[in-house]
C-alpha cells in the first residue's frame, strides 16, 4: 500500500513543476511603445565583447554599441551578466531582452530573431607555444576544450558542422566542454587540455593579455558572424535595434566604437544584408523529445552516481581518522585537524575543487592530465565531506555517556576494544540523522563538479538545455535528484529503524 | 587474608582536598559498608580504589600485590600487565547501572569474559545463564536494557560484575537511583551475596541494611574516616559527635 502511493506523488510533483515552468515562459509579453529600458544579456567573461574591466565595470564592444542604441532610443541600458548555458531560459522568461555578446549566428539561424551580422568572426585554435602542435591534424588523440554551447562546439558537433570538422572531432581524444575561457586557459596551462577552440577576437585578446606562452594556429576551424539575438518572434524590438544600428553606421558612430575596441578589421555591418527571422522549427512530439533528452542525460547519471559512491566510500572512514586526530591528546595533531576542519568548512566546495584540480600545476608545477579531472573531483569531495563527517563522528562519540567508558574500563576492555565494541555502535545510532543530512547534501553537491568541467548529470542537463533551447532537461535533472534523494532517505530511515532495537 | 589494604590515600580536585588520608583494610569474606553524608568523599574513595580516579598520595595493595604507592608526592604504579591482573581482581557496580544499551542482557554478561578474559564461549554462556537464574532474570536474557525496570537493570549489572569472577565487589550507592520497593529487591541480592561470603565494599545510605549485613561499618565525613568498627559499635553506640548527628538525621527521614 505504501509503495503505491509514491507514484501519484511523483506525478503530482512533476505536474506542479511544469505548471511553474509554464507560468515563467508565458509572461514575457511587453508593450514595445512603453519600453523604458533594454536588458542586455551577456557572458561577463567574453572580452573584448563583454567583460569586467579592472575597475569592476562591465565594458566591451557590444556593451558600447548597446549603450549607444539605448541612448538614441531613450532607454536605460541594463547590463545583465548571464550564465551562458542558461541564455535561452533567460530570454524565454523575459529576464533579458536580447543576447548581445559576440553571439554567433552561424548554426543558430532558426533559433532566434536576429539583427544583421555586425562582426565577421572565425573560430580558431589556441595551443601552448612550445607544444609542437602546428596544425589541426596534430590534435589527433588530444583533449580539445570548447566553451559549453559555443560556436566552436557547434562547429564540431552540430548538425550543420562540416564533414571535415566532424572527422576532426572524431580524431580528438575528447572534446571537453568548459564553462568559461578563464577555466579553459587554466586547463591549457596545466596540461589538462592540449588546445582551446574559440572566437578569433577573444583569442587575440587573450593571447595578448596572457603573453607569449600561447599561440594561435593559422588554420581556422570555421568562419562565422555575430549578430544581436532576440526571442524568436520579437520583431518589434529587433527592428528598432536594427534601425538604430544602421543609423549609427550611417553617421560613423559604429565605426568609431569599433575603432575604440580595435575591431575595425572584424566589423561587417551592412544595411543591405538580409534579416534572419528564425523560420519554422520542425515539430517533435513531447514524448519523443523527453525520451531523447532522458537518453542524453543517462550518461551524466552514471557520472553523478560514481562521484556519490566513491566520495562516501573514501570520506566515511577518512572522517573517522580525522575525528580521532581531532580528539587526540597529542596537541599538535589535534590543532592540525581543527585547522583542517575549519578551513574546509569555511571555504566553498567549488573553490576547493579548483584548488585540487589546478593546485598540482600552479603550486608544484606538475603537469596534469585529463584523467586527473575525475580524480580531482573525487579527491575534492572526499576531503570536503571527510571534514564534515569528522565533526559528526566527534559529536557522536562525545554523546556516549562517561558511564559507558567507565563500565568498559572496569571490565578490562582495552582502548581499541572499548571503541569498537562499546562506543562505535552507540555512536552510529547517535549520528544517523546528521549523516542522512550530509548524504542528501552530497547528492545535490555532485553538481558542483561542473566547476572543474567534469560532466556529471547537472552539467549535462544544462548543456542539453542550452543546445535544445528548452528547460525540460533541467526538470528531468530535478526529478532525478529528487528520486535519488528519496531513495537515500528511504535507505537511511531503514538503517535508523534497524538501530531502534536499543535505546 | 587481606584482599585490600589502603593506607594514607589522598585526593584533591584542584584546590579542594576531598580525601585527606584514608586507611582501610578489607579481609577476605568481609562485608564493609561505608556511610557518610554527601560530600564526605566516600564515592571518590570508592572510585579511587576502583582505579577510575588517580589518587595523589597513598599506597594501594590488592590481594597482597602492590598496585601503587607514592614517593615524593608522586604516584608510582605497578607495570601495566601486573596492573591489569590487579584490576581483574575486583568488580564495580555503579549507581546508574551503566549497562551496554546495544547488547542484550546475556551479551552484557558474556562479552567481557569472552573478549577480555578469552574464556570459552559455551562455558561463559552457561555460567551467565546460571547467574541470571540466580538473579531471577532468566526470562530476560534476550531482552535489551531499556526494556527492563531499574531494579532489573541493577541486577543485570551485578550479574555482569560477577560474571568476571572477581575476588571482591565494590558497590557505589547501588540503590540510590531506585524506588524504595526496587531498593528492597537489590538489597536482597546483596544479602544473598553476603551469605555466600562474597567480599564486598558498599557505599550506601541504607543504615538498616548496613547494620544487618556488614562485618565492618566505616563512617566518613570531611574526607576522613571518623569512626570504624563493628556495626553494633558504630551504628548503635557511636562515639563521635558527627556520627551521632548523621545517624539522627537519617532516622528522621
Amino acid at each position: 500500500m505504501k509503495k503505491k502511493r509514491i507514484i501519484p506523488l511523483l506525478c503530482a510533483a512533476a505536474v506542479g513543476l511544469s505548471l511553474v515552468a509554464g507560468a515563467f515562459t508565458s509572461c514575457s509579453e511587453k508593450n514595445e511603445s512603453e519600453r523604458t529600458k533594454l536588458i542586455v544579456g551577456f557572458d561577463a567573461e567574453f572580452p573584448p565583447y563583454g567583460y569586467k574591466d579592472e575597475s569592476g565595470e562591465y565594458v566591451g564592444f557590444d556593451l558600447s554599441l548597446a549603450e549607444e542604441v539605448c541612448k538614441r532610443n531613450g532607454w536605460e541600458l541594463v547590463k545583465q551578466p548571464i550564465d551562458w548555458d542558461s541564455k535561452d531560459m533567460e530570454l524565454k522568461t523575459g529576464a533579458i531582452d536580447c543576447i548581445w555578446n559576440g553571439f554567433t549566428v552561424t548554426g543558430r539561424e532558426k533559433l532566434y530573431t536576429w539583427t544583421t551580422p555586425y562582426v565577421d568572426n572565425s573560430q580558431v585554435t589556441v595551443v601552448l607555444a612550445d607544444s609542437g602542435i602546428t596544425q589541426m591534424s596534430d590534435l589527433a588523440g588530444k583533449v580539445v576544450a570548447v566553451q559549453a554551447d559555443s560556436a566552436a562546439l557547434a562547429a564540431f558537433d552540430s548538425e550543420d558542422a562540416t564533414d571535415e570538422n566532424k572527422a576532426l572531432a572524431q580524431s580528438f581524444k575528447e572534446l571537453q566542454q568548459v564553462p568559461n575561457y578563464n577555466i579553459a586557459f587554466l586547463n591549457l596551462e596545466s596540461g589538462a587540455v592540449s588546445a582551446i577552440c574559440m572566437d578569433i577576437g577573444v583569442a587575440k585578446y587573450e593571447i595578448e593579455a596572457r603573453g607569449s606562452k600561447f599561440m594561435m594556429l593559422d588554420e581556422p576551424v570555421s568562419t562565422e558572424q555575430y549578430a544581436v539575438g532576440f526571442l524568436k518572434g520579437n520583431y518589434e524590438l529587433r527592428d528598432k535595434v536594427q534601425e538604430t544600428l544602421i543609423e549609427m553606421l550611417d553617421d560613423g558612430t559604429f565605426a568609431n566604437i569599433a575603432k575604440d575596441w580595435e575591431l575595425s578589421d572584424s566589423v561587417c555591418l551592412n544595411k543591405d544584408d538580409r534579416l534572419l527571422d528564425g523560420g519554422t522549427e520542425k515539430k517533435e512530439s513531447f514524448a519523443d523529445k523527453l525520451g531523447r533528452i532522458c537518453k542524453q542525460l543517462a550518461k551524466g547519471v552514471g557520472a553523478s552516481l560514481l562521484i556519490f559512491v566513491l566520495t562516501l566510500i573514501f570520506s566515511l572512514p577518512l572522517g573517522l581518522l580525522i575525528a580521532f586526530g581531532r580528539m587526540s591528546r597529542f596537541k599538535p595533531l589535534s590543532w592540525l585537524m581543527k585547522l583542517y576542519i575549519s578551513i574546509v568548512r569555511g571555504t566553498p566546495l567549488m573553490l576547493q575543487l579548483l584548488v585540487v584540480f589546478f593546485g598540482p600545476h600552479f603550486i608544484f608545477g606538475i603537469s596534469t592530465s585529463s584523467e586527473y579531472r575525475f580524480y580531482a573531483v573525487v579527491i575534492g569531495f572526499t576531503l570536503n565531506y571527510a571534514a564534515y563527517f569528522a565533526e559528526i563522528y566527534r559529536s557522536g562519540i562525545q554523546a556516549v555517556p562517561q558511564g559507558q567508558h567507565e563500565a568498559a574500563e572496569i571490565l578490562g576492555y582495552t582502548r581499541q576494544q572499548k571503541f569498537i565494541r562499546i562506543v562505535f555502535p552507540q555512536m552510529i545510532k547517535n549520528i544517523i540523522p546528521s549523516i542522512t543530512n550530509e548524504v542528501i547534501t552530497l547528492v545535490k553537491d555532485t553538481s558542483l563538479a561542473f566547476a572543474i568541467s567534469y560532466t556529471e548529470m547537472f552539467t549535462l542537463a544544462k548543456q542539453v538545455a542550452a543546445a535544445e533551447a528548452t528547460i525540460i532537461p533541467l526538470f528531468v535533472a530535478g526529478v532525478f535528484y529528487y528520486v535519488f534523494n528519496f531513495i537515500v532517505a528511504a535507505v537511511m530511515s531503514a538503517i535508523e529503524k534497524k538501530l531502534e532495537y536499543f535505546k | 587474608m587481606e584482599l585490600l589494604e589502603i593506607t594514607g590515600l589522598k585526593k584533591s580536585f584542584g584546590e579542594l582536598e576531598v580525601l585527606k588520608g584514608i586507611d582501610l583494610s578489607v579481609n577476605e569474606k568481609e562485608v564493609v559498608s561505608i556511610l557518610g553524608p554527601s560530600g564526605s568523599g566516600k564515592s571518590t574513595f570508592l572510585r579511587c580504589i576502583s582505579m577510575l580516579e588517580h589518587p595523589d598520595e597513598g599506597k594501594m595493595v590488592y590481594c597482597g600485590k602492590e598496585a601503587a604507592h607514592s614517593e615524593g608526592g608522586k604516584m608510582i604504579y605497578a607495570p601495566k600487565n601486573e596492573l591489569k591482573e590487579i584490576k581483574s581482581s575486583f568488580g564495580l557496580v555503579f549507581q546508574s547501572f551503566n549497562l551496554f544499551p546495544h547488547y542484550s542482557v546475556l551479551k552484557n554478561l558474556t562479552d567481557a569474559p569472552i573478549h577480555v578474559q578469552k574464556r570459552s564461549k559455551n562455558e561463559v554462556k552457561k555460567e551467565a545463564m546460571a547467574l541470571l537464574e540466580k538473579m531471577g532474570l532468566s526470562d530476560k536474557a534476550e531482552q535489551y536494557p531499556y526494556q527492563l525496570s531499574g531494579g532489573q537493570q541493577q541486577r543485570v549489572a551485578i550479574a555482569r560484575a560477577l560474571a568476571m569472577k572477581p575476588k571482591m565487589l565494590f558497590f557505589d550507592e547501588p540503590t540510590s537511583a531506585l524506588d524504595p520497593e526496587l531498593t528492597a529487591e537489590i538489597l536482597k541480592v546483596l544479602r544473598g551475596l553476603a551469605d555466600e561470603h562474597m567480599t564486598m565494599v558498599i557505599v550506601t545510605h541504607e543504615i538498616g541494611f548496613a547494620k544487618s549485613v556488614s562485618d565492618k561499618v566505616v563512617f566518613m565525613d570531611g574526607g576522613v574516616i571518623v569512626e570504624q568498627g563493628a556495626p553494633a559499635d558504630v551504628i548503635d553506640n557511636p562515639k563521635n559527635e558527627r556520627t551521632r548527628a548523621f545517624l539522627k538525621k537519617m532516622e528522621e527521614k
